[in-house]
């Protein structure tokens, strides 16, 4: 076949992309990273595979992947809320700069000793391979009956949001030492890092707010809000990286920015962007698995495997303590942290670098980071749930079984209309649909029951399966979700044997606590709260916490900010 | 632990009907005096109430554990209560309450004393025997329930 056509071209793209999208139905079971099994993909389509396809052109896949990146970012950040900032934001930002660094310094020393390379160089491969990937993480984790509790969650989740633009930029430094070793110093690149992160920064917000207003004020058709998203991201990837400033950093957050504002046609934006999310991350593994060399892996079998093993075993939970020490994480937590690493796209998107600027080992770089990712995907990848179990980092979750469907309401914004099936193990079966628990400016538009739209004298009481559409303000959804959630009864004794048999109320007084079950009284808590003693020993408390008093063990069942509300109590049993 | 040990046949009642939660505890705190001190009905029932100020011991589905300490006494003590007309106890499910189970601890509870109430919640959460108490015909029927309950599994 001749794939030097245009036909053969689109042939071949359409094939990769079809295997990978067939892919996702399988690995999820199997509990391999999807990323992992797009890059076999690529591997498999190359040079050393059946596909046998020579692919050596590491200026297009960089730019590929790099655009990709951008996408995925931006993505990342639509997603990201807010209030995951309350727990998440300073470990993240500490993970993010101290922790890549210690990362990167650690996994350089090992790399020059063992490599037999000047110490820049060895601390090109620790910048390349010092950023994580959490998305592989959440997606491996699923939508079981469980989740991380929100302050190791939200810390991974926006730790590898901010990490990429740290190892992009020690990257980008590193070469430039090494191609100018008499000119570049210590004061340079920490003048170009200040630069990076002001002008990413500060891009990225002015973008995002301009962004906005385009995309509030323009009269557009519906099709392109999603695009000029789309464009507008990148257009703040671009101009940002002209002025040479961090241009991951300033689309991710332009995507933060974007994400939490009431915005016109911000469902099908979402809906867009998840699609439009995936075939980037489709494409950068397939194009960087096309662009390794198999064979020339084999030589670096031990000393990737050495490197990786120093890597996941001392740098990262190196950095991870270092970088949390403020923070006061429980060391179960720490221990996670550590073991979720994951190396994603950005390590071997930054080993072409070094290839884009003529360096002399660039092919080493490239085949010891691309084995490390290799090895992360599989051995860390494979392992993130299990490990969550292990250490009892799972926390019942009440919230995944919404099934819930959201569509823009035309000329408006902040308003939508979403739709959701009624359970049948839900509370709500046998209301009346006039005296559901929604807020105020929600309101029931039509009910669907057996596939047909009823008339509203017709509404009766809910029944199973019935799908309530709704009119709802966005700031409201998480309140709606709530209401539509079900109260499934397998899931109860899951739940008490987490959270307890009782449950006592944040404001209830330690003394009295401790009166009612003959429990030592804690120093200085006679005048406490529950609340604010659980306050005292954790700083941002979150659901699933827990401290032991005594015999009992006192876990957190909701919060409201840092404040715990309701505390399950678990007795010995 | 079988929960027969805490319960007798004259600490078990059925029908009454109350107007408040105080009323049910009230009662309850008779009931459990039963097994200690007639006159201590007043200090069980201070002890019970404190407790509720916690949080409501309704578990759910319709069952409340109330429990507390008392000085003098020597082991658990319990009373189990089925009402007529289920009663609002500000369980956290919001649902009314029928099925009522006081537990009285010495007052220097041990760890063993709070695996009797983590039993007696255990027990509670066996949805046939929940049923098997709400269909029971009389305090006999309810006490021979209690006193022959093995643990599933």
């Amino acid at each position: 076949m001749d794939f030097d056509t245009s036909s053969g071209l689109i042939l071949l793209a359409a094939l990769l992309f079809l295997v990978s999208i067939l892919a996702t139905v399988i690995t999820p079971r199997l509990g391999i990273p999807l990323l992992f099994v797009f890059l076999v993909v690529g591997m498999l389509a190359g040079e050393d595979g059946p596909g046998r396809i020579q692919f050596h052109n590491y200026a297009l896949a960089n730019l590929a992947a790099t655009a990709a990146l951008a996408v995925v970012l931006f993505d990342g950040g639509l997603r990201t809320h807010l209030h995951s900032f309350r727990t998440g934001l300073r470990p993240a930002l500490s993970l993010a700069t101290v922790g890549v660094l210690v990362t990167a310094g650690i996994t350089a020393a090992f790399c020059t000793w063992l490599l037999g390379l000047s110490p820049a160089e060895g601390f090109l491969i620790g910048s390349i391979v010092a950023s994580t990937d959490a998305a592989a993480v959440f997606s491996l984790l699923g939508a079981g009956g469980t989740a991380l509790n929100e302050r190791v969650a939200s810390a991974l989740e926006i730790e590898s949001g901010t990490n990429d633009p740290m190892a992009i930029f020690l990257t980008l430094a590193t070469i430039a030492y090494l191609q100018a070793p008499d000119s570049f110093g210590i004061v340079d690149a920490l003048r170009m890092l200040a630069w990076q992160m002001i002008a990413g920064g500060a891009c990225g917000l002015a973008g995002g707010w301009l962004l906005m207003r385009a995309l509030n004020r323009l009269r557009l058709g519906d099709a392109m809000y999603p695009l000029l998203a789309l464009f507008g991201g990148l257009t703040i990837f671009g101009v940002t990286a002209l002025i040479d400033g961090s241009g991951f950093l300033a689309v991710y957050l332009a995507g933060i920015f974007l994400g939490n504002r009431s915005l016109r046609a911000a469902a099908s934006i979402r809906r867009f962007h998840d699609g439009i999310a995936w075939m980037a991350q489709i494409g950068m593994f397939v194009i960087l698995g096309l662009l390794a060399s198999p064979h020339q892996l084999v030589d670096v079998i031990v000393p990737g495997l050495l490197i990786s093993a120093v890597l996941i075993l001392v740098a990262r939970p190196t950095a991870v303590v270092l970088a949390l020490l403020p923070f006061r994480f429980p060391w179960r937590e720490q221990l996670y942290i550590s073991w979720v690493g994951l190396r994603g796209s950005v390590p071997i998107v930054l080993a072409t670098y070094p290839w884009l600027a003529g360096l002399e080992n660039a092919q080493l770089f490239f085949n010891v980071a691309f084995f490390i990712v290799l090895v992360s995907l599989l051995i860390q990848g494979t392992t993130v749930a299990p490990v969550a179990e292990w250490l009892g980092l799972r926390v019942p979750n009440r919230a995944v079984r919404v099934h819930r469907v959201d569509i823009d309401l035309p000329g408006q914004r902040g308003y939508e209309v979403v739709s959701y099936r009624v359970p049948p193990d839900s509370k709500l079966i046998g209301m009346r649909p006039k005296s559901l628990p929604i807020p105020d400016v929600s309101r029931v538009i039509c009910i669907a029951r057996n596939g047909k739209l009823l008339h509203y004298r017709e509404w009766g009481n809910l029944q199973a399966y019935d799908y309530v559409s709704l009119l709802a303000a966005q700031a409201q959804l998480d309140v709606l979700d709530r209401v539509f959630e079900s109260i499934s009864a397998p899931d109860e004794p899951v739940s008490r044997r987490f959270f307890g048999e009782f449950t006592i109320d944040g404001d209830a007084a330690v003394d009295v606590l401790c009166e009612s079950y003959g429990l030592p009284l804690p120093p200085n808590a006679a005048q406490m709260t529950v609340s604010q003693l659980m306050l005292k020993h954790l700083p941002h408390p979150v659901v699933g916490d827990r401290l032991r008093l005594g015999d009992i063990q006192l876990v957190i069942k909701t919060v409201d900010g840092d404040r715990a509300t309701k505390i399950g109590l678990r007795l010995p049993s | 632990m079988r929960i027969a040990e805490i319960l007798t046949a004259d600490r078990v009642s059925l029908g009454h009907t109350f107007s408040s939660k105080k009323k049910a505890l009230e009662e309850l705190a008779g009931l459990l005096a039963k097994g200690v001190d007639p006159n201590a009905a007043g200090d069980i029932l201070g002890s019970l109430a404190s407790r509720e100020k916690l949080g409501s011991t309704g578990l759910g589905h319709g069952v409340a554990i109330p429990h507390g300490r008392l000085a003098g006494v020597e082991d658990s003590i319990g009373a189990f209560m089925r009402l007529k007309h289920p009663l609002d106890y500000e369980a956290h499910d919001s649902r009314p309450v029928d099925l009522l189970f006081g537990l009285l601890v010495p007052q220097g509870a041990t760890e063993a004393h709070l695996k009797h109430l983590a039993a007696i919640a255990e027990m509670f959460s066996d949805e046939n025997f929940c049923q098997a108490a709400r269909a029971a015909t009389d305090d006999a029927a309810l006490y021979k329930l209690v006193a022959d309950y093995k643990p599933a599994g």
